[in-house]
Order: structure tokens, then sequence, then C-alpha cells
């Protein structure tokens, strides 16, 4: 049986260019924040009872961050926007239903590889990663490696310390 | 069920590739940050110089090929 593409488990969703909200009725507790904020987009005398064309997409993410459960939640329609969300969007399905986020999400990575170039030296690059170089390929853990950005170390492609004998400055 | 849209934009993890000869290649999820210079930002791709020849370093600017 093919399945209604309004619904997903558990409840509905409504989508604009920007984004999908997803509405979870067994969740809701009656706070009331939807309708008394943006009856235009939360009307529950409406069928149905979501309109996303009611306001634009700053306040209906604004309004959904107000729902106290899970009953409404949202996410971006570009995925690569719900990697880096910022805590105090609350109601994002990251924080509050990270399933709807699909089961790529271990793939994710949270944490950002830092990447630092030294002052007239390396460049130190330190998380998880995958690193190629000349034919090897391997996943480094919570690694760190030092690569030569002067191009005299005697050990490429990571730094031997060569930038200090050439006397390497980064201008 | 889950829902399985999001299945279609996976994100790959951080790769950082040694180009031959070339530049240094880093894709992903990123910090990047320059001690001595004014930069601290998280670009989806960069080229970062490998040679020392650079004009416009940490990046690179092809100078290796010159």
């Amino acid at each position: 049986m093919e399945r209604d593409k309004k619904s997903f488990s558990g409840g509905r969703k409504y989508k604009n260019n920007d984004i999908t909200v997803y509405w979870k009725p067994d969740a809701c507790v009656h706070a009331s924040y939807c309708y008394r904020e943006l009856i235009e987009v939360f009307d529950p005398g409406r069928r149905p009872w979501v309109d996303m064309n009611g306001a634009d997409t700053e306040r209906i993410i604004e309004v959904v961050n107000m729902c106290p459960t899970e009953a409404l939640t949202w996410k971006w329609n570009d995925e690569e926007k719900n990697i880096d969300v910022s805590l105090n969007q609350t109601n994002h399905v990251r924080f509050r239903r990270p399933e709807l986020l699909g089961s790529n999400e271990n793939l994710v990575q949270e944490n950002p590889v830092s990447v630092k170039i030294m002052v007239d030296g390396p460049i130190v690059i330190k998380g998880d990663f995958t690193f190629q170089y000349s034919g090897n390929k391997k996943e480094v853990k919570e690694g760190i490696i030092s690569l030569c950005r002067c191009g005299a170390s005697n050990h490429l492609p990571f730094c031997d310390g060569m930038h200090r004998k050439i006397g390497f400055e980064d201008k | 069920m889950n829902d399985m849209e999001a299945n279609a934009n996976k994100k790959p993890l951080t790769l950082v590739e040694v180009i031959d000869g070339g530049p240094l290649k880093i894709t992903g999820n990123i910090l990047l940050k320059d001690l001595k210079k004014d930069i601290n930002d998280n670009p989806p791709e960069v080229f970062l110089c490998r040679c020392g020849r650079s004009g416009n370093k940490p990046y690179c600017d092809e100078s290796h090929k010159k």
C-alpha cells in the first residue's frame, strides 16, 4: 500500500519552500502557543489545520519553537542546513525528534574538524577525518596530523620543522 | 517507519586530500583558523598552499605551477 505522502509515522507534515513542519498529535498538551501566536498558520478549526502559506518561514519557525513539546517540530528542506543548527532553535527535529533526520544521521559529523594554520608553520589538523595522500587512504579518529606548508620538508606531506631552518614567513 | 527523505542528501565525512604536486584540498565540516591572519571560517571546500609560494596564503593561488 502506498503511503500518503503528507503523513509520516505518528502524524503529518507540512511544507513550504524552506522548511517542513511535523505535527505529532499524541504529544500535544494543548499549551496553545501555536494558534494564539499565529492563527494564520495554525488554525485548529480549519482542515488542514496548518497552512504553510499563512506566514513567512522565519515567523513559522519562531512559533514552532514555542511549542513546549515535540508536537510541533521543524527542519530545513535543505539537509545541509540541518547539520549545524543553533541550540536556540529548540524545536528543530535534531533536538526533539532526531529520527526524522533519517538513517544517515550517524554519518553526519557533529564536531567540525579543526584546521589550524600555525604562525609561519605547518597546517595542524585535528579530529575525525579521512586522510588521503599519494595512493594512501586512512581514517583518522580523534587524531592529529601536521602538514608542511613551506615546501621544504624532507618528509612530505608532513612537517618536519624545516620551516624554521629556511626562515619560512607567511606574509 | 522513519521518514527516509533525508537519505537523498547525505553529508560525507571530512576528507583531507594531498594533491600530488599541488595544494591540500579539504572538504566537509571544518573550522579553519589562521593564527597569524584574521581567518576563522567553516568553508565547505578549501585549497591550502603546500609549496610556500602562494601570494594569498594560506590559500593556494596556483603558484606551484610556475
